[in-house]
């Protein structure tokens, strides 16, 4: 069998506001920023890796974990 | 009759990335980290310049300032090298690997399939499908002697074990290089004045052993035509698994790593049944260049914990972090039997039972029916690394 990894990146709808905070993923309003951090790896390689990784509650109270993929722009969400 | 095929400078060419890449130039392996500073195979430019195999670094470097060292590839050299047996293999011919670059084979059960000795010389030539020095001989000394003279695209054969002895009377003694028990006598013997094999089988056997021991026995024997008989490789299916690690890996998490491994490699349905005898750990290091390390267990296996336990010590060899991991089973032992114990406990029957479904999941649903959640690096910052799925292995 392949490599099977688990907590995959799925690829999320996000409406960003100032300064690319998340406002809204997947339809869903985003009521508060609890906390942002940034994953820099791999750049030694050709394949380097930058994220900046946003955890949101959103307006029913779900807690989310979406990151904005710095090298193609793309937003994705994954379980923290 | 032996036939032997020469691929001269395999392992340079391989890392260097293709012959075209040694043309002209001077180009040498480089030392591998953390051993002695020695470079490894040279090209023939490099050759002109006086830089040998296993010369000194500095004396290299010294000799020819424009050498060029190219990251050793063992990992690549392994798999090119299997390609080539195969290919060989493939005309029905039992090989006898001396090492990457150098095979024999007999051609007595293969004359009438493709025609006289002439006829299989052909067929490997076009199987190989590369330039290749290519030689034919009573013993494997004098077929490689034959081949290490010929060009290319011809063919040299030596006839009978007389003519042999005769023929080998001429060659220099720098041909013992080429074994591994004669290798150390070259030096020595040069040093003696000592030039042709014809000069070192006249010394006599007794002189010889007294001189050098046993090697000097191998190099008399050697020299007047005789040898020992082919030992020739059973082909067995090669199973293969890797894993890219996401960080350059070291320590426990490349401990976890091979735990993965070695589940998926006991996994997979190829095996049949059959314990593991030798595995081969393999990987891509972070620097560049790759590392591989052969490694025959004490008993056939298929117990995962203890092939973990007698793969696990190799990882501290490894000289530099790693970026892919890959585990492969070169030969099997027999099937794992069942053996039933006098009293058998409660939690033993349940595990035999568990081993049963499991088994029953795999046919039905297939290799994949059955895994578990592994923990490879928990403390990863990025949350896909974290965990794997591999075979559960009961």
């Amino acid at each position: 069998m392949g490599s099977r990894t688990l907590n995959l990146p799925r690829p999320a709808r996000v409406r960003m506001g100032a300064g690319g905070v998340p406002r809204e993923v997947d339809g869903r309003r985003i009521e508060q920023v609890r906390e942002s951090w940034l994953v820099e790896d791999r750049w030694w390689t050709g394949r380097p890796l930058r994220r900046r990784y946003w955890e949101v509650v959103s307006t029913r109270g779900r807690d989310l974990v979406v990151f904005h993929d710095l090298g193609t722009g793309e937003w994705f969400a994954q379980a923290g | 009759m032996v036939v032997c095929v020469h691929l001269p400078r395999f392992e340079l060419i391989v890392a260097a990335g293709g012959a075209e890449a040694l043309a002209g130039r001077a180009r040498a392996i480089a030392p591998a980290p953390g051993s002695e500073a020695r470079v490894g195979e040279v090209s023939g430019a490099a050759e002109a310049f006086g830089v040998t195999r296993g010369m000194a670094l500095g004396e290299a470097l010294a000799r020819c300032p424009e050498l060029r060292l190219a990251a050793g590839d063992p990992l690549g050299v392994a798999r090119e090298w299997e390609r080539v047996a195969r290919a060989l293999e493939g005309i029905g011919a039992a090989l006898e690997l001396a090492r990457a670059g150098l095979a024999y084979f007999g051609s007595d059960g293969l004359r009438g399939l493709h025609g006289g000795d002439e006829g299989v010389i052909a067929a490997a030539r076009r199987a190989l499908g590369r330039p290749a020095r290519v030689g034919a001989g009573p013993t494997r000394f004098c077929a490689l002697a034959a081949a290490l003279e010929v060009r290319s695209r011809r063919a040299a054969i030596v006839g009978e074990e007389t003519q042999a002895r005769r023929y080998l009377a001429s060659r220099p003694v720098a041909l013992l290089g080429y074994r591994a028990q004669t290798a150390a006598l070259v030096e020595p013997l040069t040093r003696l004045g000592v030039r042709t094999l014809g000069e070192l089988a006249a010394l006599g056997r007794d002189a010889m052993a007294d001189r050098f021991g046993a090697p000097g026995a191998l190099a008399w024997r050697l020299a007047r035509g005789e040898d020992d008989p082919l030992c020739t490789r059973s082909v067995e299916d090669c199973l293969e698994e890797s894993l890219e690690l996401w960080e350059a890996g070291s320590g426990l998490a490349l401990e976890r790593v091979l735990g993965v491994l070695v589940d998926r490699l006991l996994a997979r349905p190829q095996r049949c049944g059959r314990t593991l005898r030798a595995l081969t750990l393999s990987a891509q290091l972070v620097e560049g260049g790759t590392w591989r390390e052969r490694v025959v267990l004490r008993e056939a296996l298929s117990d995962p914990r203890r092939v973990r336990l007698a793969l696990a010590p190799r990882l501290a060899l490894l000289p530099a972090p790693a970026t892919e991991l890959r585990l492969a089973a070169e030969r099997f032992g027999p099937p794992e039997g069942a053996q039933g114990s006098l009293l058998e406990s409660g939690c033993e029957l349940q595990r035999a039972r568990l081993r049963g479904a499991v088994a029953q999941m795999r046919v039905a649903a297939g290799p994949e029916a059955v895994l578990r959640a592994l923990c490879v690096d928990p403390d990863s910052r990025v949350p896909e690394r974290r965990v794997v799925l591999t075979p559960f292995t009961g």
